[in-house]
């Protein structure tokens, strides 16, 4: 697409007349497989066009518990942010969270997968109209079982981008994987020689893989644009934003050659 | 007692074609006189009596049956001079016409027909474009394209610029029935969308039918585009051809029997990817599509006519070996034309029709590529009976077999399971053409469609979205099927010599359904059809409309408000990813949708400037469980304003200078109205869905063609032609990211396609 396009195509920035916004709570949870303290962050969305610090909810009630009858509430840290006391992340266990802020009650829930090993970071340099291009192939295993969801964070330099990479075993299951991270086409996030990529693989459940494969997915708005975006479908109950994600995390890193 | 039902109310319908006196007829062809290609929708009346008439059908064939009496036949066809034949009617007699070229009128034909058909026909919401003037129109890369022309009429939405795809009265991309000599195209585009598979080389003309169609046709909800091929000339052999920017055409015809059939043949190449090897950015990258039409008619004898027609379509699109993309149509169809009596004309078609589509990636060494596919045989059984002048009655039936391959994964390592399902399609059809009164004409027809699931697949049945039940219908079984009455009727009365009121009424319904998650329409969109999950779409529309010409018929206009509402309308759930889910029937939700508007057309059609401005105010509403909280919102191709201005002017006899100009209100989008952090990333909060507005689209095109003085046989012209004159940087995407200076600010960044895009092409014909 790009070749016709980059022929012809220009951008600018263009000022935009928003709709008024809802402020909704924003939490965001994360259990992993290493150890504690896991954080809950409690936050407000503000409106598009406000610049500054987000609000933050401190006076909250937080619980986390699993399946094997373990319970932690969470402690506050100020500025939106709680830490568990005890807990350990542990594959194959489903955790619990539960929330009780300006009154109103949140509940969320997540398992945990059995970790797949991060085996490596494949650089693949090639030619794509007419340009060098970097792709970043993550190399693992997928398990014979079917039904396993990756997810997958990227930065360059240490810099996180703001992408989402989701990738799972529908088309072919219990290979070794050979499918790239789909990269954005914008010019500024471009992979360079000698940039150290650090790439964190996580295994999450079907309902995380759903909110990030839904925010991959959304695409530009307009007459050449991908589907209509929305809020992603996420696994917090009472119209909370965000996500509550119980997953195995491993990082490695590479300098692209 | 259904039987007798139907045979009573059959006796009232066409009462007073059956009891009609015993008449003789007349009855003929009408071509044009240089190339002998038959004329569709020439007027004939019998002169003095211009009530008694009729039009010629698309193969060029009218009938019409007078008691004994000597009449004078009057054949008119704007462009063309007008003809009077006498005839002494004391048998049934044959009479073929040629109508000449009108040499004192140079300057480009708005519309086909007679001067004021707009305001005897009771035909609603309906347009016929020729290619005569589709030539004239400017468009990107000078490549004269059809489909953009048609695009330019009320109540046809373009999906965007660079886009192929259309809206008529608020449907769907995939509601518009688009036929090539009778087949189905699925696909109409070229290039993402650029142009259109119709090579205007090779097309005769094209109809566009905004909903109100006539019983013959069905299978979609919103329009039929009725696209015909050329027959070839059957005088003379002719070669004519073109060179532009972008491709090239050639086209060659001729007779076959002198005075009697024709063949021609018509291809199309585009040589972007040529310059692109030259560059050695590009010189990896394929990019190219081409196009072949044939068409050959056989006369057998007086009665009986064999047509053939194929078209054949590919694109493809490569970067390297890392990404190739290819797809195509096909179609052919076999037509036997049979004039049973002076009065009953049969057309028999048998109809092929195929899309293919395919896109490969390569990725550390392994591909992996998804193939859809749609294959359809089609036999189509239609009589025209020419009972009197006052009615003429058309019944047939139609059968279609889908075989629709759904997206299907292969390459390295995959092993899909994923089967072909096959559906049966099928319709009869009567309807009448009734001319009640000399004020009032009535088309009233009632199409009885029926879609049958055929086994050789498992189907899963799913309520929200949860699977209950799994249904394996073995091979030649028939599963579910789904009955459709579809009534259709229309009534125009005549006010005065100057104006008429028209109203309407249709059901349509429609059995496949084009699975597309991007707004602008992409090849990767599939077909699937009905299932036990989905049912036919069902549109209602209701409309009602005003004409008045000007000026002797020198100006036209025609206002049409309309109001649809349509049942059983698909999209996805969020989230579906629709290559590669397993069953794409479990990520579906269902709905209706709602479309109003008012239309306003007006044309000036003789003079040296011709052309029409087009208004459409209208507003279309979508309502999905599961989307947008249950509640209505604007469907994406919801457009408040729609306005498009064409110009023609005939500077000389060797030049003609031609504009348009087109503005429309921006799609129904859906921005972000907030933002929040997540895991260190900026994350958009949405609110209703599709309550945003893109920036409004305006745009001036304009163009110049030079005819050279021909040279004995050898006609050559120029075009030369400015897409967007004044750089109007029209919004295609918008996309929203984090200020790279100030990271706490959001920026909304436009892409644009095309500025200023000139052209030249070279066309000729010897």
């Amino acid at each position: 697409m790009g070749v016709v396009f980059l022929l012809t195509s220009c951008e600018k920035v263009v000022e935009l007349d928003y709709k008024g916004n809802q402020s909704r709570i924003v939490i965001e949870g994360n259990i992993s497989n290493q150890p504690g303290p896991y954080i809950v962050k409690i936050r407000k969305s503000v409106a598009l066009t406000q610049t500054g610090a987000y609000p933050t909810v401190d006076n909250a009630v937080v619980i986390i518990s699993d399946n094997a009858g373990h319970a932690d509430t969470l402690i506050a840290q100020g500025n939106g942010t709680y830490l568990t006391r005890k807990l350990q992340g542990m594959e194959g266990r489903t955790y619990t969270l539960a929330i009780t802020a300006e009154n109103q009650s949140y509940a969320a829930q997540s398992t945990m997968p059995e970790r797949v090993p991060f085996d490596g970071i494949k650089v693949e340099e090639v030619i794509f109209g007419g340009e060098t291009e970097f792709n970043i192939i993550p190399e693992y295993v997928d398990p014979a079982q079917k039904g396993n969801n990756y997810r997958f964070e990227l930065s360059a330099n240490d810099k996180l981008m703001n992408q989402h990479f989701v990738q799972n075993d529908e088309v072919k299951n219990g290979l070794k994987n050979t499918a790239r991270l789909e990269l954005s086409d914008d010019e500024d996030l471009k992979l360079k020689r000698g940039d150290v990529i650090t790439l964190k693989m996580q295994c999450v459940d079907a309902k995380v893989a759903l909110y990030y494969k839904t925010l991959a997915l959304i695409g530009d708005s307009g007459p050449g644009g991908g589907i209509t975006p929305n809020n992603p479908p996420g696994n917090i109950s009472n119209g909370a934003l965000g996500v509550f994600s119980a997953h195995t995390s491993e990082t490695k890193s590479i300098t692209i050659p | 007692m259904f039987k007798k039902v139907v045979l009573t109310s059959l006796l009232l319908l066409f009462g007073g074609a059956l009891m009609a006196q015993s008449r003789y007829t007349v009855s003929g062809t009408v071509k044009q006189k240089s190339s002998g290609e038959t004329l569709i929708g020439v007027t004939v009346v019998v002169a003095g009596q211009p009530t008694m008439g009729v039009i010629t059908n698309e193969y060029g064939f009218y009938s019409i049956s007078l008691p004994k009496g000597s009449y004078s036949l009057r054949f008119s066809y704007v462009g063309y001079q007008q003809q009077t034949m006498p005839v002494n009617l004391d048998a049934n007699v044959k009479v073929n016409i040629e109508l000449s070229d009108d040499i004192s009128l140079q300057e480009v034909v708005v519309t086909s027909k007679k001067d004021d058909d707009n305001l005897t026909q009771a035909v609603m919401g309906t347009e016929t474009l020729n290619m005569k003037t589709a030539s004239k129109i400017p468009v990107v890369f000078g490549e004269k394209d059809l489909v953009k022309t048609i695009q330019l009429m009320p109540g046809v939405k373009s999906n965007g610029e660079g886009s192929n795809g259309f809206s008529v009265r608020g449907g769907a991309t995939d509601q518009n029935l688009i036929l090539l000599d009778e087949a189905p195209v699925y696909n109409a585009s070229h290039l993402l969308g650029i142009f259109s598979t119709f090579n205007s080389d090779a097309i005769k003309d094209a109809t566009i039918i905004k909903g109100n169609s006539p019983a013959q046709f069905g299978g979609r909800l919103s329009s039929v585009l009725d696209v015909k091929m050329k027959e070839g000339n059957n005088k003379n052999y002719q070669v004519s051809g073109g060179i532009g920017l972008i491709s090239s055409r050639l086209t060659v015809e001729g007779p076959i029997q002198k005075n009697k059939s024709s063949f021609i043949i018509s291809g199309r190449r585009t040589y972007a990817d040529l310059f692109a090897k030259l560059s050695s950015d590009l010189k990896d990258t394929k990019l190219y599509f081409y196009d072949l039409n044939m068409k050959a008619n056989l006369e057998i004898n007086d009665k009986n006519k064999l047509f053939f027609s194929g078209y054949f379509g590919k694109d493809v699109l490569g970067i390297s070996t890392l990404f190739n993309s290819k797809w195509g149509n096909s179609t052919g169809t076999l037509r036997w034309n049979r004039l049973i009596s002076s009065k009953l004309f049969s057309n028999t078609s048998f109809i092929y029709s195929n899309y293919d589509f395919n896109v490969g990636f390569k990725s550390d060494g392994a591909e992996t590529n998804f193939n859809s596919h749609i294959k359809d045989l089609n036999l189509k059984q239609d009589f025209t009976w020419f009972a009197n002048v006052k009615n003429n009655i058309r019944f047939g039936f139609n059968i279609i077999h889908h075989t629709i391959t759904p997206t299907k994964a292969g390459g390295t390592d995959i092993v899909s399971t994923k089967k072909d399902r096959k559906g049966l399609e099928n319709a009869v059809y009567v309807a009448n053409a009734y001319k009640a009164t000399e004020r009032l004409s009535l088309d009233y027809g009632l199409r009885f469609s029926f879609y049958n699931v055929l086994g050789g697949d498992t189907y899963n049945i799913y309520r929200n979205n949860e699977l209950v039940k799994s249904i394996t219908l073995a091979d030649g079984k028939t599963g579910k099927t789904y009955i459709n009455w579809e009534p259709r009727f229309s009534a125009n009365y005549r006010l005065n010599d100057v104006s008429s009121v028209k109203a309407g009424y249709a059901r349509n319904t429609q059995s496949l359904h084009l699975m597309s998650n991007s707004t602008g329409g992409s090849p990767t969109d599939q077909w699937i059809g009905n299932s036990y999950n989905i049912k036919p779409g069902v549109a209602d529309q209701f409309s009602a409309g005003y004409s008045r010409n000007f000026d002797d018929n020198a100006y036209e206009l025609n206002a049409e408000a309309y109001y649809k509402s349509m049942k059983n309308q698909i999209d996805y759930r969020d989230g579906a990813d629709i290559n590669t889910v397993p069953d794409i029937e479990s990520e579906l939700l269902f709905g209706k949708g709602r479309a109003y508007g008012l239309e306003i057309l007006f044309k000036k059609k003789t003079g040296k400037l011709t052309g029409w401005i087009g208004y459409t105010l209208s507003k279309t509403e979508r309502q999905i469980n599961g989307i947008n909280g249950g509640a209505w919102y604007n469907a994406k191709h919801d457009r408040t304003h729609d306005l498009s201005v064409v110009g023609i002017y005939t500077l000389s006899e060797n030049w003609t200078l031609s504009g348009t100009f087109i503005y429309n209100t921006g799609n129904a989008v859906t921005f972000p109205t907030g933002k929040y952090p997540l895991n260190d990333m900026v994350m958009y909060q949405y609110g209703n869905r599709n309550a945003d507005r893109m920036p409004a689209t305006h745009r001036l095109d304009l163009s110049a063609t030079f005819e050279r003085p021909s040279r004995r046989r050898f006609q050559g012209s120029w075009s030369f032609g400015l897409y967007n004159v004044y750089g109007r940087k029209n919004p295609y995407l918008m996309t929203f990211k984090e200020n790279k200076t100030d990271p706490g600010k959001i920026d909304a960044v436009q892409t644009s396609l095309f500025q200023w895009v000139p052209s030249i092409s070279y066309n000729f014909k010897f």
